[in-house]
């Protein structure tokens, strides 16, 4: 008979390996793993195949390790100077992109009765690109030296950027109960994010330079506790725990960025997965029939949506026509962020899990079809590609 | 020299672009990591990479004194022209050199010698015009300016003992 704790290990051991085997599955398909993990959440969780009574309070706890990994890991990517810069150059690019996907969730929410704040949070769900899920695509098609790249990048920044300023506003609205109350707690969570932000940038590399260490376990443990701390703080202070891992991320720069990534992806890659798992966990199952054509059709607009930003993006940074299909195909992918969006909103609609769920997994599928057969719509005479080995 | 336009990639590191008389075009992607990719772009799609292949820093600096000399050389024969009499020298600061490890204030470079370091270059980053207070480490590059005579001299302070 197993105890309490063996059960534990057992469920985990099992979540792990079926994680693993739809891992290898998506390799083997060419499509990206994100999507298959929500499906095994959703394949476990309420209403599901079986349930996980001992593990799900660790899966939980995973689960906001695992956001708060992947910002940290997405944070390291830029130094906060380049993200100055890219802001600067790309501020019309990341307009348009703004404007033109928040409106296929703002629309969805208001025809589906969504009160005021679950559909802002709907219309951050379809403007959010996953950084994520667009690098690794860009990357395994071997696409990082097109030229749509760069604007394709720069678009996936601003709208990092822009959820470190989303995030602190609708946490403040979701948490404040008058209007006083919200106005004020906004202005603190942006006042403090606006705060992390300028010590970010005038103190980085000094910070940097301190957490350095020679010792690998140490520069670990170090990262983890710092990043850890300043993101509870800031979940405290209602801003997000992911915009103050972000935060941190951004703030450090120099030598210490390319160890850390080594030492932290594959904790990133585990918990990121039990992340995907969780959400998919908390959604009832029997909740999505009803949701399903409502989530189709939104996927459907983002497709729309996002291959128009992306083509007026290149076509702004003088690109041709089949560069800025490619460039609107990438932003496709959502994932991330859409679904760390969802769940702030999961608590006032039951329904916004489900359809989160449900969009996120047919819109990235598509997308990274999509981003993969671009040319192919483009120039049906051209010779075809090579197979990929 | 011909115009390489430079990209930025947020994330990733730099693309630089060339294209050809014939009509072809060229890139190669600098990562943050060292890494470089040479970059073949579609001869009817200008935008589009049909072949990248992936080097290590140590290949491409090898692939680049095959194609004939590094831009940085280039340049100076652009700036040694234009500026008729000035010298710019990138000059790497050697373990063994008498300043190294010595504030520029310490070395006493330009007083000795009469060329100016206006920039100090480390895998770090850059640093323009630095300070008195900045270090020569060994390693790093100091971009100096001046006559010919006295940039070689400097460039023996930075690079040779005693």
């Amino acid at each position: 008979m197993p105890t309490g704790g063996d059960l534990l290990i057992i469920e985990l051991g099992a979540v792990v390996l079926g994680l693993a085997v739809v891992a290898r599955l998506a390799r083997r398909v060419g499509i990206p793993a994100l999507p298959l993990y929500l499906l095994v959440g959703l394949a476990l969780g309420e209403g599901g195949l079986v349930e996980l009574p001992a593990s799900a309070e660790f899966i939980e706890a995973g689960a906001e390790i695992g956001v708060i990994l992947m910002l940290l890991m997405l944070g390291l990517e830029f130094s906060p100077h380049e993200l100055v810069v890219n802001v600067r150059r790309s501020t019309l690019a990341g307009f348009v992109d703004l404007v033109l996907n928040f409106a296929p969730g703002v629309a969805a929410g208001l025809l589906l009765g969504f009160d005021p704040v679950v559909t802002v949070l709907l219309g951050g769900v379809t403007y959010i690109s996953s950084s994520g899920i667009v690098a690794k695509l860009v990357a395994d098609l071997d696409r990082i030296g097109n030229h749509e790249t760069s604007v394709v990048l720069s678009v996936l920044v601003i709208e990092d950027l822009a959820m470190v300023l989303y995030l602190p506003i609708v946490s403040g609205v979701l948490f404040g109960d008058t209007l006083a109350g919200t106005i004020l707690a906004v202005t603190i969570s942006l006042a403090a994010v606006l705060a992390i932000l300028g010590v970010a940038y005038f103190l980085g590399d000094r910070l940097s330079a301190i957490a350095l260490s020679q010792s690998s376990e140490a520069l670990l443990l170090t990262l983890l506790g710092v990043t850890l701390l300043v993101a509870g703080l800031a979940g405290r202070l209602n801003l997000s725990t992911a915009v103050g891992a972000f935060v941190v991320g951004v703030a450090l720069s120099g030598d210490i960025v390319s160890h850390a990534r080594g030492l932290l992806l594959p904790l990133r890659n585990l918990f990121a997965a039990v992340f995907f798992v969780f959400f998919g966990l908390q959604v009832d199952l029997s909740l999505i029939p009803g949701v399903a054509v409502a989530a189709l059709a939104i996927a459907a607009a983002t497709v729309v949506t996002k291959i128009a930003s992306g083509w007026i993006a290149a076509a702004r940074a003088g690109i041709g026509k089949p560069g800025r299909l490619r460039a609107g195909a990438a932003l496709i992918a959502h994932g991330e962020f859409s679904i760390v969006i969802a769940e702030l909103g999961i608590g006032r609609e039951s329904d916004l899990g489900a359809l989160a769920a449900t969009y996120v997994i047919v819109l990235t599928l598509v997308g990274a079809v999509l981003y993969q057969f671009a040319d192919s719509i483009t120039l049906p005479a051209r010779k075809p590609r090579r197979a990929r080995a | 020299m011909r115009k390489v336009t430079e990209t930025d990639l947020p994330g990733v590191g730099v693309r630089f672009d060339l294209q050809t008389d014939a009509g072809r075009a060229v890139g190669v992607v600098v990562h943050q990591s060292g890494r470089r990719d040479l970059v073949v772009y579609d001869e009817r799609d200008l935008d589009r990479a049909c072949e990248s292949v992936e080097l290590s820093e140590d290949e491409g600096h090898t692939l680049g004194e095959i194609l004939g000399g590094s831009p940085v050389l280039e340049h100076l024969d652009d700036a040694i022209h234009r500026l008729e009499d000035l010298v710019i020298s990138w000059v790497t600061i050697a373990a063994k050199s008498s300043t190294a490890g010595m504030t520029l204030a310490e070395s006493a470079l330009r007083t000795r010698t009469g060329a100016g370091v206006v920039a100090l270059v480390s895998d770090s980053g850059s640093i323009p015009i630095p300070a008195g207070t900045e270090r020569l480490e060994p390693g790093d590059v100091a971009v100096v300016v001046g006559v010919p005579s006295a940039v070689m001299a400097a460039t023996r302070l930075l690079t040779r003992p005693g």
